[in-house]
């Protein structure tokens, strides 16, 4: 404990607090971690019953999990709603972060809450109550929505939407309004100056809320739940229903995929925009 | 004589917005009709997301209070009748009220040992000095948080099963004799949640430490305060409104747990949110699943608000 090697500031390192809130960081990391670790460790042994310790090590879960074409299906469908999702949450969204982020007007935080709500809405209920009313409107309609692309394409918007708004309106609110102006008052139009003045600004705050909203709709398990149909299947519920009935490596090589597409689409994100400032 | 007055003004005033309007490339000058046009441009710029919003979001939540106060025919799909037999079914049978106390209890125990769990943790990432180690701790929380609950739910199936890699340490070190069962307890429910939960409240108290600062801990410690006397006593005082809103998320959260508790905690052990699939799914009952998601929706609101006004009487606003 002599605090010159430790990356902890000295004046916090005597006796036992220290050591406590270090055993404490570390447990939590544990908490955290080890599921993650397992399932990818997993996905490497050679026997398909999962034991310990594995026989031996291979890749061959990973060409099985490509080839059974659940796990390639739900893939390809979670890809198209994430795309889908964050263009719509884009271009519905980053308008209404630009009018949030110009300051206080009456009725601003009811908008604000109303656009985030859907982070706060359980998904469950929210998928529940989205299904009964598709349905509603297919019995006055007759036009199918619930159990069809479209309505999956509606509900993951909706997920996506709040992070968008919140992380565009984030990286606008630091925004100098003087300097739009100043383009402005050179004789710049309006969309002139949002081109070449505002939008460099916000980019970071748009790309990350571009990469949060298609992370979130990717993962989303509960609020797909409902609107799920024969063949248009998202990659979380596949995992779940066929965990429901096993365990083996080829849902931890299909689970492994998944930890590293999220974790590289972070560490990406992290680069333009830092991550703590989104919550 | 008013009337020419008038006439002159109106036609001055004219004269200046034309001149003005040449000036500056033909946009309408600054003040009323600039503020008015902002106005509405505001309007068109939020549309679109509030249709969204609306439509997809609130309109169905309005239909689903509908549903749980109409009558349950299985033969019609048709919301029929004004009943309140649903939530007197909920809150009559024992049955349901277990499954409701035993969600509040899972929850409430989530929260608080993601709290003791999470204050160390936070506190070491805000006090961390290395950069590198900062970005990589923070990292290491938020990737988890957004990983999706499917894939951890999973690790824990293969951490905590009866062959599983704790079963199989604790047999070949000779602890137990037979296998444990953890996975499809109620442990193992708590356990998974908290994975789930912890870079949740993390990330909350973390940058409430980090904005409070060093300046005030030293302080007290310059003033002869040990450690853990400056963080009980300083810190953490300053961070309540951080750890209140981390509690929050915690205990919301865990209340709608879907994925952890039908993975990791069996068909017997059951919660809210699956009955809520369950009912809807499996038994067709929209009217009575309807009232269980409204339910549950009504008690978490109703616990937030209460323990946000009691704090803020403690503490002062939040």
């Amino acid at each position: 404990m002599t605090g010159s090697r430790s990356p902890f500031p000295r004046f916090l390192s005597d006796g036992s607090f220290r050591p406590v809130m270090v055993g404490g960081c570390v447990a939590a990391f544990i908490m955290v971690l080890s599921p993650l670790a397992a399932i990818i460790w997993v996905s490497f042994f050679e026997n398909k019953i999962i034991s310990f310790p594995p026989t031996g090590y291979t890749f061959d879960w990973y060409r099985a999990a490509a080839a059974m074409p659940q796990f390639r299906d739900g893939f390809f469908t979670s890809l198209e709603l994430g795309v889908v999702a964050t263009l719509v949450s884009l271009i519905v969204g980053v308008p209404a972060a630009l009018v949030l982020a110009r300051g206080r007007f009456p009725g601003r935080e009811a908008i604000q809450s109303l656009l985030l709500a859907p982070l706060i809405v359980p998904g469950i209920v929210a998928g529940a109550a989205l299904y009964m009313f598709l349905i509603e409107v297919e019995l006055a309609s007759g036009v199918q929505v619930a159990m069809t692309f479209t309505g999956l394409a509606i509900a993951h918007s909706l997920i996506a939407l709040p992070w968008t708004v919140r992380l565009v309106t984030a990286s606008l609110v630091g925004l100098d309004p003087q300097l739009k102006e100043a383009a402005l008052t050179m004789g710049a139009r309006e969309f002139t100056a949002f081109r070449l003045v505002t939008w460099p600004l916000i980019r970071p705050g748009v790309v990350a809320g571009a990469l949060f909203a298609f992370i979130a709709s990717f993962v989303d398990l509960e609020k797909s739940l409902f609107l799920v149909g024969p063949g248009m299947t998202t990659l979380p519920i596949v995992i779940v229903n066929y965990l429901e009935w096993s365990i083996d490596p080829t849902i931890a090589a299909v689970a492994t995929v998944q930890i590293a597409i999220i974790s590289a689409g972070l560490v990406l994100t992290d680069r333009y925009f830092k991550l703590a400032r989104a919550f | 004589m008013d009337r020419v007055v008038e006439q002159g003004i109106q036609g001055v005033s004219a004269l200046a917005i034309t001149g003005e309007g040449s000036l500056t490339g033909g946009r309408p000058a600054p003040g009323g009709t600039d503020r008015r046009r902002r106005r509405s441009t505001a309007g068109w710029l939020l549309f679109p997301s509030l249709t969204l919003v609306l439509a997809g979001l609130i309109l169905p939540l309005a239909l689903m209070a509908r549903t749980s106060v109409a009558h349950f025919d299985a033969a019609s799909p048709d919301l029929v009748g004004f009943t309140l037999e649903n939530y007197a079914r909920f809150f009559g049978e024992p049955f349901y009220l277990m499954i409701l106390a035993r969600t509040l209890l899972v929850a409430l125990s989530c929260t608080a040992i993601c709290l003791v769990l999470g204050v160390p943790a936070a506190f070491v990432i805000s006090r961390v000095e290395s950069r590198t180690l900062k970005t990589a701790l923070i990292l290491a929380t938020i990737i988890p948080l957004l990983m999706g609950n499917a894939v951890r739910a999973a690790g824990w199936m293969v951490l905590l099963a009866d062959k599983g890699l704790i079963n199989s340490a604790l047999l070949s070190a000779g602890l137990i004799a037979e296998p444990v069962r953890i996975l499809y307890t109620g442990s193992a429910v708590v356990i998974g949640l908290i994975a789930v939960l912890l870079p949740f409240m993390v990330i909350s108290l973390e940058s409430v430490f980090e904005n409070i600062g060093t300046a005030y801990e030293e302080a007290a410690q310059t003033m002869g305060a040990p450690p853990w006397t400056a963080f009980f006593r300083v810190t953490l005082p300053l961070a309540m409104p951080g750890v209140f809103s981390g509690c929050l998320l915690c205990f919301v959260l865990a209340m709608n747990a879907y994925a952890t508790p039908v993975l990791i905690g069996g068909p017997s052990f059951q919660m809210m949110a699956p009955k809520v699939f369950e009912q809807a799914i499996k038994v067709y009952n929209w009217p009575f699943a309807a009232t269980i998601a409204l339910v549950l929706m009504a008690v978490t609101l109703v616990l937030s608000v209460a323990s946000s006004l009691a704090l803020q009487k403690r503490y002062g606003v939040l």
